[in-house]
């Protein structure tokens, strides 16, 4: 236990860089940015017209106080999205730190430094999959709220420039508190979605003498391709045919874009959000959770499992030179 | 089972080569033995499969564990600097510091922090700031603050200068070592470390030639300066080598009686170096 809580650290020590700075660096763009918007908007914009997010939400010439709470709804209930871009950072940041996160060592031998102390291959795999999983989203939900936060401030500052003072209804509204709490609920889904993308890339990061992300991008597609032709060969003589399609969205993309947040959400699911006033968090939990209810999920996650099991005995004995 | 590192028939394969070849040995606790050999003779490859970190045919033992199956256990008791150091380039001091006292049950904070406040390391600076001599004596700081029943050094001065090399060696004598513990040193500067050694293991293609305490050595071997009317009867007696030094040739003999040796000239021991390349001879022909 006490060497997880160090192996974590020295996960942390080495990836300060992408795990804090990056998304803080992009918090900070977008508070200026969409602040700079909402202030600019207040000082120099029309002042009929409110926008929320691009839309248009709402006339200044009398307004009614139904609509005046419904705006605060969506705000309160929706300002999390406005931090995401953070969170595709978190995909970008984490794809490639899984890519290196058993590469890097053996390339510079310093993996011998870290062979020399009591450190199992097991743990040691096992902190890179907790970083990926756990440590590095965690450090993105609290910066993103921050940056959340400080944009729904900005907006609110500059819709009551507009004479819409929205300040008292949104605090009143629970799911201003709630947000981080929920978003700390998707993470297990998060996690299991992402255990197949997480396994495959690391299972490379072990394997790879070079060129890792060729490796682990390149062989899926040059595989989809083989199938491709192979239908076009047999096409002519059989009927037999290779589901390309279902390689591509059943293997290959659990396998790849397993770290984007929300991409457990089908055509679907968006379609029902769509239809809702600001975001229903609830409901949205509920059809994260409800996507766990599916074979594939699971077949994928006991897979990405397997993957790290042969990228812990690969690391083993990866003898460099 | 009193031997720290034992091997019977030791061999590992890469391909076709054979870089050990079914050798055998005993290290006994409380030794510090040298493990000398040209480059490409198999001195690493024995210690990386003692170490677990390759896999290998035949025995193996250390501190009774077999480093395949129970390197995990091993590793506890165990520690080791791998031929360059090489630490990663983001380390500050004070965090490896903090992260081998976190994972290492034998690690001396003291100690390590009373010998880096020997050098010109700062706690907060990192790897890639340091030179190489730096990052050698963050190294060795670290590994000699643990308190391994045996520690395996791969050519650990590698890149100081001397006068840290000898530093270093000392430390290791009056600081580190004690009967209890084991060091297994292979360099190239044998030089420097023949003082030190209580035992001398010489390896030459996979197969070990000579495997001997410093006494036994010193038993067997003798070194003699040969006036130029005496060579012919020395010669009779089968030196294993022979060079000139300022008109007298220098002679090395194994096995014979340093009573017989002293009526030919003047006798002494052999040094490492000089008894290592007579043994080695003919290994680039």
């Amino acid at each position: 236990m006490k060497t997880m809580k160090w192996l974590l650290r020295r996960e942390f020590w080495e990836h300060k860089g992408a795990f804090v700075w990056a998304p803080v660096a992009v918090a900070a763009a977008m508070i200026l940015l969409v602040g700079g918007g909402f202030l600019y908007a207040m000082t120099f914009g029309s002042p009929e017209q409110v926008q929320f997010n691009g839309h248009t939400v709402m006339q200044i010439n009398g307004i009614p106080p139904a609509l005046r709470y419904k705006v605060a709804h969506i705000a309160a209930s929706g300002y999390m999205g406005l931090a995401a871009p953070v969170f595709i950072v978190l995909a970008v940041v984490v794809f490639f730190y899984c890519l290196s996160a058993l590469h890097d060592d053996r390339k510079d031998r310093s993996i011998l430094f870290w062979k020399s102390l009591p450190l199992s291959d097991r743990d040691t795999v096992l902190s890179k999959v907790l970083t990926a999983v756990l440590v590095a989203p965690l450090v993105t939900i609290a910066i993103g709220t921050v940056a959340a936060l400080a944009m729904l401030v900005f907006g609110l500052i500059g819709t009551a420039g507009k004479g819409l003072n929205l300040f008292a209804p949104v605090l009143m509204e629970p799911n201003l508190y709630l947000a981080p709490l929920y978003m700390l609920a998707f993470l297990p889904v998060y996690a299991m979605w992402a255990l197949p993308t997480v396994g495959w890339l690391l299972l490379v990061s072990s394997w790879a003498r070079s060129k890792v992300f060729l490796w682990a991008v390149g062989t899926p597609l040059i595989v989809a391709l083989l199938m491709k032709w192979f239908n076009v060969l047999v096409g002519h003589v059989s009927n037999a045919q290779i589901d390309v399609d279902w390689f591509l969205s059943e293997v290959v993309a659990r396998g790849l874009t397993g770290l984007v947040p929300g991409i457990w959400l089908s055509q679907d699911h968006i379609r029902v959000m769509n239809q809702q006033e600001g975001v229903d968090p609830m409901g949205l939990l509920g059809m994260s959770y409800g996507t766990l209810a599916t074979p594939g999920v699971w077949i994928a996650a006991l897979l990405g499992a397997a993957m790290l099991y042969g990228a812990m005995r690969m690391r083993r004995y990866r003898d460099e030179g | 089972m009193n031997a720290v590192l034992s091997a019977r028939g030791l061999t590992k394969r890469y391909g076709k080569r054979t870089a050990v070849d079914g050798i055998d040995f005993e290290v006994p606790a409380g030794r510090i033995v040298g493990l000398i050999g040209p480059n490409g003779s198999g001195k690493t490859t024995t210690l990386k499969a003692a170490l677990g970190l390759i896999p290998f045919d035949g025995q193996l033992t250390v501190l009774g564990f077999d480093p395949r199956t129970q390197r995990d256990d091993l590793m506890k008791e165990v520690c080791f600097i791998a031929d360059v150091a090489i630490l990663p380039r983001w380390l500050r001091v004070k965090d490896a510091i903090d992260f081998v006292e976190g994972v290492h049950p034998r690690f001396n904070r003291a100690k390590a922090e009373r010998y880096i406040a020997n050098t010109k390391l700062k706690p907060s600076m990192k790897v890639k700031e340091m030179s190489k001599g730096m990052i050698v004596q963050l190294h060795l700081a670290l590994v000699m603050a643990i308190d391994a029943k045996l520690l395996v050094l791969d050519e650990p001065t590698l890149g100081l200068d001397i006068i840290y090399r000898k530093q270093f060696y000392q430390n290791l004598l009056e600081d580190y070592f004690d009967e209890q513990k084991t060091i297994v040193i292979t360099t190239h500067q044998v030089e420097e470390v023949e003082h030190i050694l209580t035992d001398l293991m010489f390896i030459r293609e996979g197969k070990i030639v000579l495997a001997a305490s410093m006494e036994e050595i010193a038993e067997r071997y003798t070194e003699v300066m040969v006036p130029m009317d005496k060579v012919g009867a020395a010669s009779a007696l089968a030196p294993i080598d022979q060079r000139t030094v300022f008109g007298k040739s220098v002679m090395l003999f194994d096995g014979v009686s340093r009573a017989q040796l002293s009526q030919l000239g003047e006798t002494r021991n052999p040094s490492v170096a000089d008894l290592f390349v007579a043994t080695m001879k003919g290994t680039y022909a």
